[in-house]
């Protein structure tokens, strides 16, 4: 009897630990500038780049990245980055409280650039700058696919599988 | 069941190959007349204000804290050219946000200029606008004379270029506008489809 009570308790000592550590892990975000994107599109190392751009104060934008974080979840042959529309100044007061809450589990940026115009057509001349906005690059940094505005799992899934293919 | 699940993906392919054209595509050179009223119920339409040097359309929101940022900017920018012959019109088309609150959200950030309520955002989509705050100048045979931002951050002490205020110096001086696009960051407006 006491032999299966240390085990009852050995296993809640182990999971407040993981619950702990889990919400305890360190976010970090670094600001991303042209060059830093430009390199981060052609290094693919085998995988396909799922690009969100998105800001926290576009509410489309929250609603749909639990939707990107399942996929992050759901596809480990693809590389997830995010790049936040918000100021860098604004990374430890609304960019990591957010991607906590939405306990993000992939890489995420936080714009660089000199001003959105830069950004906007870095990624695309022809993208007027609309939030959410979703760029997916095949294994060799080749845009494949442009996604405006707020898209589902299964919408992200059909996209990513069509360049997995 | 083959065949049906053919022509889910055919509607979901064509409902894709819209969005992007829609946000991707090239914008209209040319606007139409369009008749709305505003938050008192008073109907305008775009002809009204032909003999204006310039007409700017301002696709606005109440709740999106991009436009909220350039309220003053907005408020200052109509009383600076008013009395220069430009006429400035909101337009709302967020489907969340009713006259009233577009009355009151006027009244409290004193925007003075009319703000016209787009319902079905039929206006939008005519326009092609997709975010807020959105910009489209016109002149009296309502070509498209500039199509872009207010200026060129959201933080007004950051602000560079100030692209709106150039435009319209450049319309008033009978010049052709030196940068009649520009981008920038903004809500994406909340249509009803």
């Amino acid at each position: 009897m006491p032999q299966r009570y240390s085990f009852v308790i050995l296993f809640l000592i182990i999971s407040c630990i993981t619950v702990f550590s889990q919400s305890n892990e360190k976010i970090t975000v670094n600001t991303i500038d042209k060059a830093k994107l430009y390199k981060l599109i052609k290094e693919r190392k085998g995988k396909i780049l799922f690009l969100n751009v998105w800001a926290t104060w576009c509410i489309p934008c929250r609603e749909e990245f639990p939707a990107i974080v399942k996929l992050a979840d759901d596809y480990k042959n693809v590389e997830f980055v995010g790049i936040s529309a918000d100021f860098p100044d604004e990374v430890e007061s609304k960019i990591i409280p957010f991607l906590r809450s939405v306990k993000v589990n992939y890489k995420n940026f936080v714009s660089g650039f000199s001003g959105d115009e830069e950004l906007i057509n870095t990624l695309d001349e022809k993208w007027n700058g609309a939030l959410p906005a979703t760029f997916i690059y095949d294994l060799n940094g080749n845009k494949q696919t442009v996604l405006a505005g707020i898209h589902s799992y299964d919408e992200f899934k059909i996209q990513i599988q069509k360049i997995l293919k | 069941m083959k065949q049906k699940i053919n022509s889910v993906i055919k509607a979901f392919l064509l409902f894709n190959l819209f969005a992007v054209v829609n946000t991707f595509g090239s914008e209209p050179q040319k606007a139409e007349n369009f008749k709305l009223k505003d938050y008192n119920g008073k109907e305008f339409q775009l002809s009204d204000f032909k003999s204006s040097k310039a007409t700017v359309i301002m696709f606005v929101a109440t709740q999106c804290p991009v436009s909220n940022a350039y309220n003053e900017r907005m408020a200052k920018l109509f009383a600076d050219y008013k009395d220069k012959g430009i006429t400035f019109l909101g337009i709302n088309s967020n489907k969340q946000e009713d006259i009233n609150e577009i009355k009151e959200h006027a009244k409290t950030n004193k925007l003075d200029f009319l703000i016209l309520k787009d319902p079905n955002n039929i206006i939008a989509d005519k326009f092609q606008a997709s975010f807020t705050p959105e910009i489209y100048v016109l002149n009296g045979n309502l070509d498209v004379l500039y199509h872009g931002r207010i200026d060129d951050n959201r933080r007004e002490s950051d602000v560079k270029e100030k692209d709106l205020r150039s435009a319209l110096d450049e319309i008033l001086a009978g010049k052709k506008v030196s940068s009649p696009e520009t981008k920038a960051f903004g809500c994406t407006i909340k249509r009803v489809n």
